[in-house]
């Protein structure tokens, strides 16, 4: 199928749509076969904006690798020396104020980030003990709260499930300062790709937006797609655990298909690596159509084969908003942990991680709103009205 | 100047002067951020013309633009001319730069407006006596009688440039004649302006005591009495700030005459029907009052007043009136009146059913206990601490707590471990994060209250079980707080009941990373407070312990302490101290160098470029 993205098509706002809860009544049919907990996150089947597979649909200042950061990439690993560390930490130092990188500056960041991340695997191996966290989508001042929560970087070591971008105000200030502590700290933190790490979702959900606003251009918005690209799509925690942000896809029966796949690409809108990225876990068995228009359901028989097919303890994804921050699903071989608080400001949600320690005991760390002063401070729960 | 005369051609030699010429174009530029950027750097073109040059051709330019530009340009330049003066040669000069902030002054925005009042005021006070008379003053007038409200709203922001600079008593007079049309106009904009900047007027006269004849009050009296009546609340509610200046002047001069009168306006203040003018009473209670303390009359006749404002209908007046119970309570030297009519409000507002009312009554509700006798604080104060500490609504409890420190002074130690103790404990469990790391700030002052033996008894474990919260947070805290407290109690009882302890924990715990790393960084805390023999008896055995930890994180962080170690060490100057660290940590730390992790090299590295010298 050949589809357009045609960003002039009139859209509804997901938004409204991933605040409908299936919570016990059933009254949203699209959704009454999800988890009881789960809460879609976006949906782009009700959107007509259709995910483009090639190039050609783009127009030229939207093509992939437009913004030049990987022209030169290195063919060997990134080694730091003194005067990149000082720089580096000069901007996490600027960015944990909420303050943005110029664009000069965000330009040699991506440059030196692909040149850490292209050299990761498809499954990136993490070593345990590690903390693992969910969607951030540009609530900065929560990701704040996370690490004080969790700990700092590099004291503590993170996984990050993807979704940095959209939906919050502050997408520029969090990926920016991710991405810094990547590089800074390749093997304390890793950085997965989410489904709203790519170029048409986050010209509808708002990081486009925020960067003309912060930027007056698309440069920025133009670089970070470009090395969104190379992010890793799924991590294999001590051989156990296999974390990715959506779920499975019928096409990838064993971890070592998912190592097959070339991911260096825009996020495809069909097949398997669009699957890790898309899909949720279901009550029914089998595999189902998605309602988001991407990715399939997957039932509890298909998350307990892929776990004994490769001897993995727990499948760990994020992509869905759970009023507990976590949620568990079918007979614990899946969780699902969602790491912004009150989601677009307004969901009434606690947010969670999950520390796995080195004798792979889990906990998991819930949290709420970080204290702004100045804002208004909004009730835990939203009406029921907005439901 | 001569410098400014080489703007000229040549200045695209100079890297300092070539953006002049750009610069004077930006001014003029189609697009306005170009404009802002240029207008941003006008003082360095100022500089660049020199004195002559700015005052001749770029002050004209500027009245010019003062005119015709978008608001955003306008603020800027108001804000620039502010800063003007030495770049046009001088106060003799400072008339020049009268027209164009006068034009700004009379813009319909605000922003521009209070920018140009400002850079107004700052102005006048480099102009001598004549020039205000001569320029100055009459820029008053001009805005004060113009037609339309924005320039007499910023006139009323010039006149404390010029009250008490005017020594003439018939020019004050005829100034303060002028404030009153301002008082009376009939646009409530300004006469809101007239009545905000009042009180500033008036303090200036209180400042200069003998300089006000009667007349004057005169006009100041009949302005309170127009604002005081005003049927728009916006401006009736500034009357509370500008009765409490002239209060503050009646004070200074040791003139009670006007004392009755002035109470019984105060009073149909605190109870108008207007909630606005209301709340601001009941804001600025304790302010008002502190003005009639000299008479207990008076004060007495304000109680019931108060009391009206602590059952009002708004919560917001209620809130207002919560945080000035103990400030007002204060003025009553009368312990059992205190008693008998204020704790029952008290006690009814600690109960309100506006959270944010209870908040704030707990911001200050502790200073109660000074007001009162220590009989009636434990019978009747410390029972309603007790329940709001209970609140369900967390600021209550923080606020109470962040102010204990008070009730401790006066109800003594016993009170406070026998009632207080419980509720702390209590919260030290709050499911809150933020409610936990309040009670540990705490710690510290209750330490000091209560004396070592106490506290090993009721405190120590409650410190120790921080270490191991789920939170970061709260286990940093925990860190520090274990600092703070060595600090009071002294090296030998960290080593005895804080070191020892802590190795001794459990080694299950210390099978998940997380509490090895609390436990090394709580040490690596505390070897700056404790004697040389702990860290090297006690802390330095442990921490080279986890030098070869499985965990990278771990080992980076061994790195870090080792640094602060061999600083301790050498800072003693002792032999034996600088041969351990010598031989035994820098060996230890080179080691780290070639771990296979690079964080674990990077840090070991960084720890080494800071020792290395200290051995020199």
């Amino acid at each position: 199928m050949d589809m357009d993205a045609d960003m002039d098509v009139p859209m509804q706002d997901a938004n409204d749509d991933q605040l409908t809860p299936t919570l016990d009544s059933g009254m949203n049919n699209q959704n009454t076969s999800n988890d009881n907990n789960n809460n879609n996150d976006d949906d782009i089947q009700n959107n007509p904006i259709t995910l483009a597979t090639n190039s050609n649909d783009y127009s030229d200042d939207f093509k992939p690798g437009s913004s030049g950061i990987a022209d030169n990439k290195s063919t060997t690993p990134m080694v730091l020396n003194n005067s990149n560390i000082n720089q580096l930490d000069t901007w996490i130092e600027k960015l944990t104020k909420c303050e943005i990188l110029s664009e000069d500056d965000v330009e040699r960041l991506c440059k030196m980030a692909v040149d850490v991340v292209q050299f990761e695997e498809n499954v990136q191996p993490v070593n345990v003990p590690v903390t693992i966290c969910g969607d951030v989508h540009g609530q900065f001042h929560d990701l704040i709260e996370l690490f004080k929560i969790g700990g700092p970087c590099p004291d503590t070591n993170y996984l990050f499930m993807g979704d940095y971008v959209d939906r919050g105000y502050y997408s520029v200030e969090t990926v920016s300062l991710l991405v810094c502590m990547k590089v800074r700290y390749p093997n304390r933190i890793t950085i997965l790709r989410g489904n709203h790490e790519s170029r048409q979702i986050t010209q509808v959900y708002g990081f486009y937006d925020e960067c003309l606003r912060k930027y007056g251009s698309a440069n920025v918005w133009k670089m970070f797609t470009d090395l969104f690209d190379y992010f890793p799509i799924t991590a294999l925690v001590d051989n156990k655990i296999f974390c990715l942000h959506g779920g499975l896809s019928p096409m990838i029966e064993t971890v070592d298909q998912v190592r097959d796949l070339n991911r260096i690409q825009e996020v495809p809108h069909e097949g398997p690596m669009c699957d890790l990225l898309w899909s949720d876990p279901d009550d029914r068995g089998g595999w189902g159509i998605s309602p988001r228009g991407a990715g399939f359901t997957f039932g509890q028989d298909i998350s307990e084969q892929f776990n004994h097919t490769n001897d993995l303890s727990l499948i760990a994804r994020a992509h869905q908003l759970v009023m507990e921050g976590y949620a568990w699903s079918h007979d614990q071989n899946v969780v699902t942990i969602f790491s912004a608080p009150n989601y677009c400001y307004r969901c009434g949600n606690q947010a969670a991680i999950m520390e796995v320690d080195e004798n792979h005991n889990r906990q998991f760390l819930q949290y709420d709103p970080s204290v702004r002063p100045g804002e208004p401070i909004v009730t835990r729960k939203a009406p029921d009205y907005f439901l | 100047m001569s410098n400014g005369v080489a703007a000229g051609s040549e200045m695209t030699e100079d890297k300092d002067l070539y953006p002049l010429a750009l610069l004077m174009d930006e001014l003029k530029h189609d697009d306005i951020s170009n404009r802002l950027e240029a207008m941003k750097k006008l003082d360095t073109i100022a500089l660049a013309l020199g004195q002559q040059r700015t005052r001749d051709e770029l002050i004209p330019f500027l009245i010019e633009v003062a005119q015709d530009d978008e608001d955003e340009v306008f603020a800027v330049l108001a804000d620039e001319l502010g800063e003007f003066l030495p770049y046009i040669g001088g106060s003799k000069y400072a008339s020049l730069l009268l027209p164009p902030l006068e034009i700004l002054a009379s813009t319909e925005e605000t922003l521009v407006r209070d920018k140009a009042v400002a850079s107004l005021n700052k102005v006048a006070k480099e102009f001598p006596e004549e020039q205000l008379l001569h320029d100055f003053i009459p820029l008053i007038e001009h805005l004060a009688t113009a037609d339309w409200f924005s320039s007499k709203v910023s006139a009323c922001g010039l006149f404390k440039s010029v009250i008490i600079q005017i020594k003439g008593d018939a020019l004050r007079k005829d100034l303060l004649g002028l404030y009153l049309q301002l008082v009376q106009d009939e646009t409530p904009m300004v006469r809101r302006a007239a009545s905000k900047h009042l009180p500033a007027i008036i303090d200036l006269l209180t400042e200069n005591i003998n300089l006000s004849t009667n007349e004057d009050w005169d006009y100041i009296s009949t302005m309170f009495q127009k604002i005081s009546t005003d049927q728009q609340d916006s401006v009736k509610f500034l009357s509370v700030d500008v009765l409490i200046s002239i209060m503050k002047f009646f004070n200074k001069k040791g003139d009670s005459t006007h004392f009755q009168n002035l109470l019984t306006s105060a009073i149909k203040l605190i109870s108008d029907e207007a909630w606005r003018v209301r709340y601001m009473a009941a804001d600025r209670f304790e302010e008002l009052s502190s003005q009639f303390a000299s008479n207990p009359e008076f004060i007495s006749e304000l109680i019931q007043p108060f009391l009206h404002l602590c059952e009002d209908n708004e919560s917001d007046v209620r809130k207002a009136i919560a945080k000035q119970v103990p400030g007002f309570a204060k003025f009553i030297k009368n312990p059992q009146v205190v008693l008998e009519k204020i704790m029952p409000a008290v006690q009814s507002l600690s109960m309100d059913e506006s959270e944010n009312v209870r908040a704030s009554l707990a911001l200050k509700i502790n200073n109660m206990s000074v007001v009162l006798t220590k009989e009636d604080a434990i019978n009747n104060l410390l029972p309603i601490l007790l329940n709001m500490l209970k609140d369900e609504f967390p600021d209550v409890c923080l606020n109470i707590i962040g102010n204990l420190k008070v009730v401790n002074e006066v109800l003594g130690i016993n009170m406070l471990s026998e009632s207080l103790l419980p509720a702390i404990t209590e919260l030290a469990k709050d499911i809150n994060w933020r409610v936990r790391i309040a009670i540990i700030d705490y710690i510290p002052v209750l330490a000091e209250q209560l004396g070592v033996q106490f506290f090993d008894q009721q405190l120590s474990d409650l410190c120790l079980s921080w270490l191991w919260d789920t939170v970061y947070s709260i286990r940093e805290a925990a860190i520090k707080n274990l600092r703070k407290l060595t600090e009071i109690f002294g090296s030998d009882w960290c080593s005895q009941e804080i070191i020892s302890r802590l190795l001794k924990f459990d080694s299950q715990l210390l099978e998940n990373f997380v509490y090895r790393f609390t436990l090394l960084t709580a040490l690596t805390t505390l070897v700056p407070v404790v004697s040389l023999e702990v860290v090297t008896e006690q802390i330095l055995p442990f921490i080279s312990h986890l030098a070869d930890d499985a965990v990278p994180n771990i080992r980076f962080n061994v790195a870090k302490s080792y640094a602060i170690i061999i600083e301790s060490l050498v800072k003693s100057g002792k032999k034996e101290y600088l041969e351990l660290a010598d031989n035994k940590i820098m060996p230890s730390l080179e080691k780290l160098t070639d771990d296979n992790d690079v964080d674990v090299k990077y840090f070991a590295n960084q720890s080494i470029t800071k020792c290395r010298p200290m051995f020199a």
